[in-house]
């Protein structure tokens, strides 16, 4: 089942982007040329790789493949393990693109931009080591160095938006400075370890009833918990990881912290890191604690359709333009989640496909936002107009992003959403379909109306919106990359389904719901 | 080698130093560096006398021992203490070069009563080893006696400092009431009898140690000292009477009740509470990096308390990891913010604007032992707080673990509100900060025990261990 190789692919994906932040680190001082392409190389290393992984991924023998160990700490348990499965390798994949895309996104940074790409860079390698983590300790470690940096690149190379509530609200927000990027930074970084704290005793309890002898996920997977023990450490991960995914109530360090990062951190976090708290659910929660599974089901379910319908109309909202797209990724999150509460193998698929589409998507949605602010210096949705003539690739590339978005067939929106609207038709709590369905109405709604109104509609009379460039150089790298990737995706599903069949039927048989 | 082993070696080696460094002041010139590093030199001989000592040896009938527990203390005390002379080796002007003996002849004279305290098995000598440590403190913590600051905080110290030993005094002598004798051998057999006279003795000796290890509700002292001292004094006040209230608190508590020490667990876990959420919350409004590092000294406190509460080989080691972990990252700590003190004369926050553009080094170095005490993976101070947890999960104590890392989050707000001034923040002075040699010796020296011991904590881990375990034989 478990296939070692000699070349330790696993660790050089993790690790390069890493190397090539110490090398900008202490090599690139006033030669802002070499940290970018320093950064493109390393963060080309790791898509090249995952490209050959995804390849070479035995799809017929499944199961955890390009296994890693070394001891670390033995006489705590702690080893260094890396593999991969079906859902592993896809978000691999999605993690290197978004990576690659966004270098070339950020490539106008232009203040401490040696620091910016050293701290997105040891981001990716917490992103990556979560990823192909099997022993719950290094995935802990991974999870903090994903989380940290996001403080110093919101905090110094983010943006303050020109929200200003009124009324009652605004009293109480003038307070606490609600728009900044301090605040979001802040917000979002304590809230995140806050769900760390969570997760870290949900896995030091499982670790504890298992012997206290490994942390490797192959042993838990093997151990029997007790149903009581599983109820609450179900419920402790649910919180931690539901976080970092952003479910409702507990979704508001989002549209802040989306709102006020640059670019390729936005991209980074809508696109990558709110999987992760997906991933861990899935991961962790379900694949370790199968009875708290399903009796958590419905909760997990609930909470997922409040979501989708609660970030939709929360997005229509919005007159900021980075809002629409941060609610929309709550929104998002929530097909996500609900695709994962069904428990069966078309929703679970759909569920991992949406990681991947909305991955992507978001990052697509992110870059073009970052390049509209770049050029228009706004964010005001109803100021701005008529931009196709003036930008059409970036009009181009903004559509076919909405139009997965409200999941358009041949995109890969779609194919993700059906997934998902099938697994809850087929579930234990068909009622689910409805709210999600009408997730995509709404989605629908204010996808167009955005879309139409800054590009297709009439010009805009501002004086400040007039002879606005299009997309240049290296720009075209990042969106090219994204529109190319969600238009294969959609029109041929089966590269992306085929693998994670392979690992979702195991999991579902395991809980025992499968077919 | 033998005479290393000796039991009252390093007692007498610091005396001998002390009595140096004090001819030195008197007969040497006013104002030179000698007596700073005949101290600083005295203090790394000792250490090494020390780290190659073996345990064993005992004196006076068994009330002096060299056992694991007070050999681990000593050292800690010694480098320390050599880390604090060091790091005010290379000082500008101000009352410690012009009065240099002195002040290092009362350091030595509070390290010879915590290298006493830490291998008494008697409770008078406990009592005047304990005295022997803190009046020179009281002393030290107002040296710079023309500012108001710190007579009034030396004041406040001297006074809280003075009831707590009376109370401990007063609680000794129940415990010598109903045991009918001084020496802790004799004190299980004694307690096993279940005298309630012990239980109220031990009751008040604990609230005096409190006092020194600044566990709320007896933390008063703290910010007030911490603010007016001068830096690197206070970053040795920060750990060492510390860690010598805890090795009492061992000494009385574990070894000297033996199995009735679960009855403490109750009060340890209380005490542990309330230290951890006053000293995080009451960090937070701070805008004097002093006053707020003494605030989450408070809330550290809290979380060894917490490895005490466990009551048990692994929670006793951890505290003793926790100590190591805490030295290095708060001593580190502390350095910085004398070089940043000296050269921006200030020790509100607002000095640190942008200390990331001005000295990247100094910032990444505050900024990595914050992190370290805020408990963040790659640094020691993740495996001590981790440890702590375990060992609270162990014995079954969920709720405690849970606060504990939440408490965590509160204490992270803080330290990145550190973070912020210093990466975010445009910076007011353009320039990069001087620091001298001997303090950038210092913080490197605690740097590298914060990532040393933080990627690399098995051989100290396995050392702690062993050393608890004697304690529950």
């Amino acid at each position: 089942m478990a296939a070692v190789t000699d070349f330790p692919i696993l660790s050089v994906i993790t690790w390069a982007p890493f190397v090539s932040a110490l090398v900008i680190m202490f090599g690139a001082r006033h030669r802002p040329g070499f940290v970018r392409w320093t950064a493109a190389a390393g963060s080309s290393v790791s898509l090249v790789l995952s490209l050959w992984l995804y390849w070479a991924y035995d799809r017929a023998a499944a199961g955890f493949q390009f296994v890693e160990r070394v001891e670390l700490v033995p006489a705590l348990g702690i080893a260094y393990e890396l593999a991969v499965d079906g859902i592993s390798l896809l978000m691999i994949l999605l993690t290197a693109i978004i990576i690659f895309a966004g270098v070339f996104a950020s490539w106008t940074v232009k203040t401490r931009a040696q620091e910016f790409y050293a701290l997105l860079l040891l981001l990716v390698t917490g992103v990556f080591g979560v990823f192909v983590s099997l022993d719950l300790f290094v995935f802990f470690l991974f999870y903090e160095i994903a989380v940290l940096p996001m403080y110093l690149l919101i905090g110094i190379w983010g943006s303050s938006g020109a929200v200003r509530p009124q009324g009652i609200f605004g009293w109480a927000f003038g307070r606490t400075g609600v728009g900044t990027k301090e605040y979001a930074a802040m917000k979002l970084t304590l809230y995140l370890l806050f769900g760390s704290a969570f997760i870290l005793v949900g896995i030091l309890a499982l670790y504890v009833a298992a012997g206290s002898q490994s942390f490797s996920f192959l042993t838990f997977e093997r151990t029997t918990f007790s149903p009581a023990l599983q109820t609450w450490v179900f419920l402790a991960f649910y919180i931690g990881f539901g976080i970092l995914a952003g479910i409702w109530p507990l979704h508001t360090w989002s549209p802040d912290g989306h709102a006020s990062a640059p670019t390729a951190v936005s991209m980074l976090h809508a696109g990558v890191l709110m999987k992760l708290g997906a991933y861990g659910v899935v991961r962790l929660g379900m694949g370790l604690l199968p009875e708290a599974t399903i009796d958590w089901a419905w909760l997990v379910g609930t909470i997922a359709c409040i979501n989708i319908v609660y970030g939709a109309l929360s997005a229509m909202a919005q007159t900021d333009l980075k809002y629409v797209v941060a609610y929309s990724s709550v929104s998002h999150m929530g097909v996500v989640m609900l695709g994962a509460a069904t428990l069966t193998e078309s929703g679970l698929n759909g569920s991992v496909f949406q990681m991947f589409a909305h991955g992507v998507m978001t990052g697509l949605f992110f870059a073009l936002v970052g390049l509209v602010y770049e050029k228009a210096h706004s964010r005001e949705i109803f100021k701005m107009g008529g931009f196709a003539t003036m930008m059409p690739g970036i009009a181009a590339a903004f559509t076919i992003g909405g139009l997965s978005s409200l999941g358009l067939p041949a995109t890969a929106g779609f194919v993700a959403e059906f997934l998902t609207f099938l697994g809850a038709w087929t579930s234990a709590h068909s009622w689910w379909l409805f709210p999600a369905v009408l997730g995509a109405f709404l989605t629908s709604i204010y996808v167009l109306r955005v879309v139409r109104h800054i590009f297709w509609g009439p010009p805009s009379a501002d004086p400040r919106f007039q002879n606005l460039p299009d997309a240049q150089g290296p720009e075209w790298v990042a969106i090219g990359i994204l529109v190319f990737v969600i238009v294969l995706f959609g029109v041929i599903p089966g590269i992306a389904i085929d693998p994670v069949d392979t690992a979702t039927v195991p999991l579902l048989t395991r809980l025992g719901v499968f077919p | 080698m033998a005479a290393l082993s000796a039991p009252l070696a390093l007692e007498l080696g610091t005396l001998a130093l002390l009595v140096l460094v004090l001819l030195s002041g008197l007969f040497g010139p006013k104002g030179s560096a000698l007596p700073a590093r005949l101290a600083f030199g005295g203090l790394v001989a000792l250490l090494f006398v020390a780290w190659n000592a073996q345990p064993g040896a005992s004196a006076f009938g068994g009330t002096f021992v060299v056992d694991e527990l007070a050999l681990f203390a000593k050292r800690l005390f010694l480098a320390s203490a050599a880390l604090s002379v060091l790091a005010s080796l290379g000082g500008g002007p101000g009352p410690v070069p012009r009065r240099a003996a002195e002040y290092h002849v009362l350091l030595l004279g509070s390290l010879l009563g915590m290298l006493a305290l830490a291998s008494a098995r008697e409770l008078i000598l406990l009592f005047v080893a304990f005295e022997l440590m803190s009046i020179p403190l009281y002393v030290l913590t107002g040296f710079r006696k023309r500012e108001d600051r710190a007579s009034e905080a030396a004041l406040k110290f001297f006074l809280v400092g003075t009831v707590s030993s009376a109370v401990i005094l007063y609680g000794l002598s129940f415990v010598y009431g109903a045991a009918g004798t001084t020496e802790m051998a004799a004190l299980p057999a004694a307690v096993d009898e279940g005298h309630p006279l012990v239980y109220l003795g031990l009751g008040l000796v604990l609230a005096g140690l409190g006092f020194k290890i600044a566990a709320v509700p007896f933390h008063m002292w703290v910010p007030d000292s911490y603010e007016a001292a001068s830096a690197p004094f206070v970053a040795w006040l920060s750990v060492a009477p510390k860690a010598a209230g805890f090795v009492a608190v061992f000494r009385l508590y574990l070894e000297g009740m033996g199995v009735t020490a679960l009855a403490w667990v109750p009060v340890a876990a209380t005490l542990a509470v309330v230290s951890m959420v006053a000293g995080n919350l009451m960090a937070i409004p701070q805008s004097n990096i002093k006053r707020l590092l003494a605030y989450s000294g408070i809330a550290h406190i809290g979380y060894m308390l917490l490895g005490f509460a466990a009551m048990s080989a692994n929670g006793t080691g951890m505290v003793l990891f926790y100590l190591v972990a805490y030295l290095f990252g708060n001593m580190g700590a502390f350095f910085v913010v004398e070089a940043v003190g000296r050269s921006e004369s200030s020790d509100q926050l607002d000095a640190y604007k942008g200390l990331a553009q001005r000295s990247p080094m100094l910032a990444l170095s505050l900024l990595v032992f914050l992190l370290s005490l805020g408990g963040i993976p790659f640094m020691v101070g993740f495996w001590a707080k981790l440890y702590v947890f375990w060992a609270v999960i162990e014995q079954g104590m969920y709720a405690l673990a849970f606060l504990g890392a939440l408490l965590t989050v509160v204490a992270l707000y803080y330290y990145l509100v550190v973070a912020r001034y210093m990466y975010i923040d445009a910076p007011v002075r353009a320039g990069a900060i001087a620091v001298p040699v001997s303090l950038t010796l210092a913080i490197a020296i605690c740097l590298t025990g914060v990532v040393g011991m933080g990627v690399y904590p098995g051989p100290w881990v396995d050392g702690v261990l062993r050393v608890a375990g004697t304690l529950f034989r």
